[in-house]
């Protein structure tokens, strides 16, 4: 009886090491990558960072023209990508009665499986080859990577909201598409939130895609039927440069970039924050 | 004669007929015929799985929400079949209000917002009408007095009893003849019960209750008419003090008398 | 906080009150009548056919009291004492008709010396004056009250035993008189152990205890 107590209380701590040791293993890697970009980035971080572009060899520079040029090549490919994930997510969540539904679900799976330099070229063939390397080929070759992730969280979050609010709705005599618009969204909003900053965090380091449909761009933004400079892609290609201060500016151009999407998450969350939750 | 015989059936708000109701292959109603009084309150007792809850989702065409389900026969409402061909149910919806089981506020929406909403998404524009219809269907609860200086707080800030409440004004506010009720109190404490039967009782007065409870006291207690379900037949169905003091049909007498099964 | 069962249990109160009421008639016009030596057997009747039913219509509304609430506590025991009280008042109905058909079938006082009419007018009044404080009782549910009628029940009693000790001293009375006048002084002896009854119920009502008052 007494063995048998300790035998099981011995069980139950050597679980729970094991459980803290995976999350301390998992979390290892994660944190010296933090800490790298931290350190190294920080040494980059200046006023001309912020304020200059893209420098020749050995001069001061900045990636002004980079935040610029990714913040509009996201912001295009957003408009493109949100409405069309949601309302597929709608489509899946609300109307999962109908035959559609199911091979819908398929192919967005397997859009969301595929490589993204396979996208990218997708969006050359369709797009940058038509009218050039441009912003709209990147917007819209990152657009068709949001669109899955965004989907697929709307669905589920959707799904959250229970049956009896829709009953709810539905029993007031509201029409279908007012309950799902003003009633069942609202209560996914929150979910629907998150899917969007998953696949902005997602696309905003992507820089295969951006490569074969944008180029790259050393100067500041002159249309979207042209090239603008991009972070990730500059972190890429300025990584592996020779130059001393190109590889800093990798190094800066990181941490802003984690640093970017942290805010973009915190302030996109503060502007569509319910009043009850 | 005559006259007798039509305010009679005038007084019908519902006539169901030959009512039958599936869930994809499953029968769960069986050629349902019953009349339902105005202004009374009809209750539907029965042991789980009879299909009472069905039967009132016939009534305001929420049962064909459910994908796979089916419904034949005929449910006049005011002499008209809601299953008519050129019927939209969504019109039939706001005449009949329900109420379910546990009490389901929309959430991330205010008290205000929860009355409101289904003036609102209805196309009433008018604040100030919005406004005093709100009050009034609060007021018909009981609510009033303890939300109206926090019509901004959550609907789901509220106790359970008062949530239910506020799903009643909810229903009240697009101004319904007849409200469905599913269980409404079966997710309540005693207290919170009480008040919502005494509600019930009252609203009575105006509309036309229908009563959907496994707890057959709650019946005896709030009802004026009571009809017994078993494996989707309708068993016995007549006024609620017959049936609880001289039942007609064996099933009914060992039901109530707790004998069943 | 009002409860559903509270409408009911004020509509079996006035039932009751209204039975009390009629009861209270009842008895008046028989003594009266039986007293000045005025028929009144086809109005009394009807009366007491009303209670009869009034009496019947009280126990279906408590049946179905107890039917649809399952009453417990005080509601119980107040619908258990009414059926109690329902069929005491019902009870002053009949007898009240027996009175009447006394004076009907035998006589009334006419042929009675003085001391016995004034016997039973004394005993009458004082059997009145119960049936009142017991209906007033239904309503006020004052104890005191209701204590008070057990001292009239005995003093009822102790003047039934009286008169019958009377008449065995006095041989000469009229065969008729004495018939007529035993059995009135025996339902008004009767009359009064049922308005005890009913004091009694509505002590119980009250306290919760069961006692004899009489």
């Amino acid at each position: 009886m007494m063995d048998n107590y300790r035998i099981r209380k011995i069980k139950d701590r050597l679980m729970r090491i094991l459980l803290w040791s995976s999350l301390i293993i998992a979390m290892i890697p994660l944190f010296s990558i933090l800490l790298d970009v931290f350190i190294n980035g920080a040494r980059a971080i200046n006023i001309d960072f912020f304020l200059l572009p893209t420098p020749t060899v050995g001069e001061k520079g900045g990636i002004a023209n980079a935040i610029q040029g990714t913040l509009i090549t996201l912001g295009l490919a957003s408009i493109i990508g949100v409405p069309i994930g949601i309302m597929s997510g709608i489509f899946l969540s609300e109307y999962h009665d109908s035959k559609l539904s199911q091979p819908v679900r398929f192919i967005n799976d397997v859009l969301s499986g595929f490589p993204s330099i396979v996208v990218g070229i997708f969006g050359y063939v369709l797009i940058a080859s038509v009218i050039g390397f441009s912003v709209i080929a990147a917007a819209f070759s990152l657009a068709i990577i949001m669109i899955p992730i965004v989907t697929r969280t709307t669905e589920e979050s959707l799904r959250m909201v229970p049956v009896a609010i829709r009953e709810a709705a539905l029993a007031l005599g509201i029409r279908r598409w007012k309950t799902i618009i003003f009633i069942v969204l609202k209560g996914g909003r929150k979910g629907i939130v998150t899917g969007v900053l998953l696949a902005l965090a997602r696309i905003a380091g992507e820089s295969a895609p951006v490569l074969v449909t944008m180029g790259y761009w050393r100067w500041w933004f002159s249309g979207l039927n042209r090239p603008a400079s991009n972070l990730a892609l500059n972190i890429y290609l300025f990584a592996i440069s020779p130059f001393e201060n190109w590889r800093t500016l990798a190094w800066g151009s990181a941490l802003f970039l984690i640093l970017m999407i942290l805010g973009i998450s915190i302030l996109i969350r503060v502007l569509t924050r319910g009043k009850y939750e | 004669m005559n006259r007798q015989k039509l305010e009679a059936e005038l007084s019908y708000k519902f006539e169901i007929e030959n009512l039958n109701a599936w869930f994809g292959s499953k029968q769960v109603l069986k050629n349902i015929n019953m009349k339902i009084k105005e202004k009374a309150i009809t209750a539907i007792i029965g042991p789980s799985g009879c299909g009472k809850t069905t039967l009132i989702r016939c009534l305001n065409r929420m049962h064909e929400t459910v994908p796979d389900a089916k419904v034949t026969g005929r449910v006049l409402f005011n002499g008209v079949d809601v299953y008519g061909r050129d019927i939209d149910p969504v019109q039939i919806r706001r005449k009949i209000g329900m109420i379910f089981q546990k009490p389901n506020p929309f959430p991330m929406m205010s008290i205000y917002d929860n009355v409101a909403i289904g003036l609102k998404l209805n196309g009433v524009k008018d604040k100030r009408k919005v406004d005093s219809i709100v009050e009034k269907s609060l007021r018909m609860v009981g609510l009033w007095d303890e939300v109206k200086d926090e019509l901004n707080k959550s609907g789901a800030s509220l106790s359970g009893g008062q949530q239910q409440r506020l799903c009643i004004a909810r229903a009240l506010a697009v101004e319904p003849e007849v409200l469905l009720m599913d269980e409404p109190t079966s997710a309540l404490d005693p207290i919170s019960s009480a008040k919502i039967e005494l509600l019930i009782r009252e609203l009575a007065e105006d509309y036309t209750i229908i009563i959907v409870t496994h707890n057959m006291q709650q019946a005896a207690r709030v009802s004026d008419y009571t009809a017994f379900l078993y494996l989707g037949e309708l068993i016995e169905y007549g006024p609620t003090r017959q049936i609880f003091e001289n039942p007609k049909n064996e099933l009914t007498e060992k039901y109530l008398t707790g004998g069943f099964g | 906080m009002t409860r559903l069962i509270d409408a009911g249990l004020e509509q079996v109160k006035n039932i009751l009150l209204r039975m009390g009421n009629i009861a209270h008639e009842a008895i008046s016009i028989s003594l009266k009548g039986y007293i000045e030596g005025l028929s009144t057997y086809s109005e009394v009747q009807k009366i007491s056919d009303i209670l009869i039913i009034t009496e019947e219509e009280a126990n279906d509304k408590i049946f179905e009291l107890i039917a649809r609430f399952q009453p417990v506590a005080s509601d119980l025991r107040l619908l258990k004492s009414c059926m109690k009280i329902s069929y005491s008042l019902a009870r002053y109905g009949r007898y009240a008709l027996d009175i009447s058909q006394i004076y009907e079938k035998i006589d009334g006082l006419a042929l009675c010396e003085d001391w016995i009419r004034n016997h039973i007018i004394e005993m009458s009044e004082k059997v009145l004056k119960m049936i009142q404080i017991s209906v007033e009782l239904l309503n006020n549910r004052d104890i005191n009250e209701a204590r008070n009628l057990s001292e009239i029940e005995k003093q009822v009693d102790e003047m039934y035993f009286k008169y019958l000790d009377n008449l065995m001293d006095k041989p000469s009375t009229v065969n008729k008189c004495i018939i007529s006048s035993v059995l009135v002084v025996r339902y008004l002896e009767r009359i009064a152990d049922h308005a005890t009854y009913i004091g009694e119920s509505i002590f119980y009502i009250v306290t919760g205890e069961k006692i004899i008052l009489r």
